[in-house]
C-alpha cells in the first residue's frame, strides 16, 4: 500500500517528462519519450473510441430515419382516416337533401308546414341540422323552416349559391352569414317541371364536425383542424388559434391523395404536416384537413434515451481516456526507467572500458619498459660486479662503454614514457583534424611486439588520398584499439591482420579491419554489438568491448558493420564522417 | 658448470653472460633458439640452459622441448619480461624455474646451483 502511495507522484508527474540527462541520450531506445507517450495515447484512444463514435452516429442516424418514416406514415394514416370521416359527414347530409328534392316537388317543399316536417325528419334521421330553406332561381329565399326567420333574404350573390348552380350541389366554407353564428351551408339544386331550378339549402351546426375531428386527435403534440384554401382556420386549432385565424403554414398544391411532409413551424421547430383536400362525391369543398404534429414532442422519448446514451458514452469515454492515459504513462515510464538503467550501465561500462584501455596501455608500456630495465639492471649489476669482484678495473675504458649502455637503455625508457604520455593526452574530448594513417600506426605499434612473437603479419594500407578527418581523437583511437584487440584475440599465431581505408563518398571515410581468424558464426553475428555478449569463457571477457565500440562510433555520427564467415575471418567496417557535425563539436 | 644462455635481447644476454663468467660460470650466449639448437646438435653439452620465454622464431618453451630431445640431462631456467596472457599457460607449467626480468643475479645463481646439485 505504501509502495503504491510512493509510486503515485511518479505516475502523476512521470520521470520521463523531465528527462534532462543529455549524456545518456545516445543509448536510449526512443528519441523523445514525451512524444512516444503522446503517440501511444493518441493511437490507443483513436483505436478504442473511433469505432464506438462511428457506430453510435450510424445508430442515431438509423433510429432517426426510422422514426421519421414511421411518424410520416402515421400522420398520413391519421389524415386519411379523418378525411374519410369528414367526407362521410358531408356526403351523408348532401345525400339526405338530394333524397328530399327527389322525393318532394317544389310546391310541396315551399309549403312551410311540409318543410318543417322534412326538417324534423332530417333532424331525427341525421341530426346536426339547424334549419332548412328553399331558394328560388333568383336567389330569393321562398320557404324557411328553423329557428331564425330569414324569409325573403337574397342569396344570389352568395358564393355557395353560385357554386351550387354550377355543380348541382355545394358545400360552403364555415361562415357566420346573416345570423352571426358559424355554420356550414350544404345545398342541392333541383329542376322544376317548367325548366327553372330551385335550391334546397340546409344549415349544419359546426359542433358535430368539430367533435368528429377532435375524436381523431391523439396526444398533446398533435393538432387536427380544417382550413380553407386561403389558409383561414375553419375549426379550432390548438397550435394556430389567433386573432387572424390564419394558419402560417405554406399550403400544398392540390392533390386528391393524403400526404405527409416534414417542415418547420414559425419558430423553426420541425413539424410533421399531414394534409388532405376534402372532396365529396357530389361537390368539391374548399376544406383542407390538416394534421400537425410537433416532431420534438414525438421524438421526446427517443431524445431522452439519446441523452442517456450520450451521458453513458461520455462517461465511458472519460473512463477509457483515464485508463489509457494512466496505463500509457506507467508503461512509458517503465520503459524509460529500464532504458535509463541500461543507458547508465552503458555509460558506466564505457567509462570502465576506457579505464581498462588505459590499464591495458599501461601494461603494454610496462612490458616495453621491462626489456630496457632488464638491460639497465644487468649493466649496472655488471659495473657493480667489476667494482666488487675485480678491483683492478678502476681505470678501465670498458666502464665508460657500459655506462653508455645504461644511458642508452634509460633513453629507450624515456622514449616509451613519452609515447605513453602522448597517448594519454588523446583522451581529451574534442574534435580535431586527425591523420588516419598516423592513428592506425600508433595503435598497431602497441601490438607490434605481440605480433612479432605470434608471427602475425599486419598490413596497413591507408592511401595518401584520405583527407584529414575531423573527429574526436580519443574516441577514434579507442574504436581502432578495441577492434584491433578483438582481431588479435580472434586469430591464431601465423595469421594476418589487414587495416585499410577508402572514401565512401566525399563526406565519409570507410575503415576496414580484417582478420583471417576463426570468424563469427551467423547466430552470433547479429548479437555481437549487444552489451554483455561474449563467446569467451566466463571471466575472460566482459562482452562490452564491441558494444562500447558501437556506442563510440555512433557518438562520432558514424556506422559500424561486420561481415564474417566461420573459419575464414571477419571484417569490421567503420564509416565515419569526414567532418563532425557542427552542433556536436566542443 | 656449463651454461647455455639464449635471449633475443643481445645486449642483455651479453651482459648477463659477463656477470656469470665473473662468477666462474662458463656461459655460451646465443640470440635465437635456432642458433642454440645448432650448437647442441653439433654435440656441445651444457648443464643448464637459461632461456627467454618470448623470442621471435622458436620461443623458450618450444626450445626446451627440442633441447630435451637432444640432451635428456639438461636442466632449464626461464626468463620472462612479460606477464602477457599469451604466455601465461606456458609460464604456468614452468613456474618453479621461471625468473622475472629485471633479474636478481643472486637468485639466478642460487637456481643454477640448486639445479646442478639435483640428481
Amino acid at each position: 500500500m505504501t509502495d503504491a502511495l510512493n509510486k503515485f507522484p511518479g505516475v502523476m508527474w512521470p520521470r520521463f517528462h523531465r528527462n534532462n540527462d543529455e549524456h545518456l541520450n545516445p543509448y536510449y531506445t526512443f528519441q523523445d519519450y514525451r512524444q512516444t507517450w503522446g503517440m501511444t495515447i493518441f493511437i490507443l484512444m483513436t483505436t478504442a473510441l473511433l469505432p464506438l463514435i462511428v457506430m453510435t452516429l450510424i445508430y442515431y442516424q438509423l433510429i432517426e430515419t426510422s422514426i421519421n418514416t414511421e411518424s410520416l406514415l402515421r400522420t398520413e394514416r391519421l389524415a386519411s382516416n379523418a378525411r374519410r370521416a369528414v367526407t362521410f359527414f358531408l356526403e351523408e347530409r348532401l345525400a339526405a337533401l338530394t333524397f328530399t328534392v327527389n322525393e318532394m316537388d317544389y310546391d310541396q317543399l315551399t309549403k312551410p308546414e311540409s318543410l318543417a316536417e322534412v326538417l324534423r325528419n332530417l333532424k331525427l334521421g341525421f341530426g346536426g341540422l339547424t334549419d332548412l330553406s328553399v331558394i328560388a332561381e333568383t336567389g330569393t329565399q321562398v320557404a324557411y323552416a328553423g329557428p331564425f326567420n330569414l324569409e325573403g333574404k337574397d342569396y344570389s350573390h352568395q358564393p355557395w349559391f353560385m357554386e351550387c348552380q354550377q355543380h348541382n350541389a355545394c358545400v360552403s366554407e364555415i361562415f357566420s352569414g346573416y345570423r352571426d353564428v358559424p355554420h356550414i351551408v350544404v345545398a342541392v339544386k333541383s329542376m322544376r317541371p317548367d325548366g327553372r331550378f330551385f335550391v334546397l339549402r340546409a344549415t349544419l351546426e359546426t359542433e358535430r364536425l368539430i367533435q368528429t375531428l377532435s375524436s381523431y386527435k391523439t396526444g398533446e403534440h398533435a393538432d387536427i383542424f380544417l382550413v380553407n384554401r386561403n389558409g383561414l382556420l375553419q375549426t379550432p386549432s390548438q397550435f394556430y388559434e389567433g386573432e387572424s385565424h390564419q394558419v402560417d403554414i405554406s399550403l400544398p398544391a392540390y392533390s386528391d391523395r393524403t400526404k405527409a411532409v416534414i417542415s418547420t413551424d414559425r419558430n423553426g421547430q420541425p413539424i410533421l404536416i399531414g394534409y388532405a383536400f376534402i372532396e365529396t362525391a357530389m361537390a368539391p369543398t374548399s376544406f383542407i384537413l390538416m394534421v400537425v404534429k410537433q416532431k420534438a414532442g414525438m421524438m421526446k422519448v427517443w431524445l431522452d434515451l439519446r441523452s442517456n446514451i450520450n451521458w453513458f458514452f461520455g462517461i465511458s469515454a472519460v473512463i477509457i481516456a483515464i485508463v489509457i492515459t494512466l496505463t500509457s504513462t506507467v508503461m512509458v515510464n517503465q520503459i524509460f526507467h529500464a532504458d535509463r538503467l541500461k543507458a547508465e550501465t552503458m555509460v558506466a561500462a564505457e567509462r570502465n572500458c576506457q579505464l581498462a584501455s588505459i590499464g591495458q596501455l599501461a601494461a603494454g608500456v610496462a612490458h616495453e619498459i621491462n626489456n630496457p630495465l632488464a638491460l639497465i639492471n644487468e649493466t649496472a649489476g655488471y659495473v657493480k660486479d667489476l667494482f666488487t669482484l675485480k678491483h683492478q678495473y678502476k681505470e678501465d675504458t670498458e666502464l665508460v662503454e657500459h655506462i653508455d649502455s645504461i644511458i642508452d637503455a634509460v633513453a629507450r625508457c624515456g622514449t616509451i614514457t613519452r609515447q605513453l604520455l602522448g597517448f594519454a593526452r588523446h583522451f581529451d574530448v574534442h574534435a580535431q583534424p586527425i591523420n588516419l594513417n598516423d592513428m592506425v600506426t600508433d595503435v598497431i605499434n602497441f601490438h607490434k611486439k605481440e605480433a612479432e612473437y605470434r608471427n602475425i603479419k599486419i598490413h596497413v594500407d591507408i592511401p595518401e588520398t584520405i583527407p584529414l578527418i575531423e573527429t574526436d581523437r580519443g574516441k577514434l583511437q579507442q574504436i581502432i584499439l578495441n577492434l584491433v584487440n578483438n582481431a588479435f584475440q580472434a586469430i591464431d599465431n601465423g595469421c594476418s591482420l589487414g587495416v585499410w581505408a577508402e572514401m565512401e563518398d566525399p563526406e565519409h571515410v570507410r575503415l576496414f579491419i580484417r582478420d583471417n581468424g576463426c570468424g563469427i558464426s551467423e547466430d552470433h553475428l547479429n548479437k555481437i554489438f549487444e552489451p554483455f555478449f561474449t563467446t569467451k569463457k566466463e571471466g575472460k571477457g566482459t562482452g562490452l568491448g564491441l558494444s562500447i565500440t558501437y556506442g563510440l562510433v555512433k557518438k562520432l555520427h558514424g556506422n559500424i558493420t561486420v561481415q564474417s564467415r566461420t573459419g575464414q575471418g571477419t571484417t569490421f567496417v567503420v564509416t565515419l564522417p569526414v567532418q563532425l557535425k557542427e552542433e556536436t563539436r566542443v | 658448470m656449463k651454461v647455455l644462455l639464449v635471449d633475443d635481447e643481445e645486449k642483455f644476454a651479453l651482459m648477463l653472460a659477463k656477470r656469470l663468467e665473473l662468477r666462474g660460470i662458463n656461459t655460451a650466449v646465443f640470440f635465437s633458439g635456432e642458433q642454440a639448437l645448432g650448437t647442441v646438435e653439433q654435440g656441445n653439452r651444457f648443464d643448464v640452459a637459461i632461456l627467454d620465454v618470448k623470442m621471435p622464431g622458436i620461443g623458450g618453451i618450444d626450445l626446451k622441448r627440442r633441447l630435451r630431445q637432444l640432451d635428456e640431462r639438461m636442466k632449464f631456467v626461464f626468463l620472462t619480461g612479460h606477464g602477457s596472457t599469451i604466455d601465461n599457460a606456458a609460464v604456468d607449467q614452468e613456474v618453479e624455474n621461471c625468473l622475472p626480468k629485471p633479474l636478481q643475479i643472486d637468485v639466478l645463481i642460487e637456481a643454477l646451483n640448486r639445479l646442478t646439485e639435483e640428481p
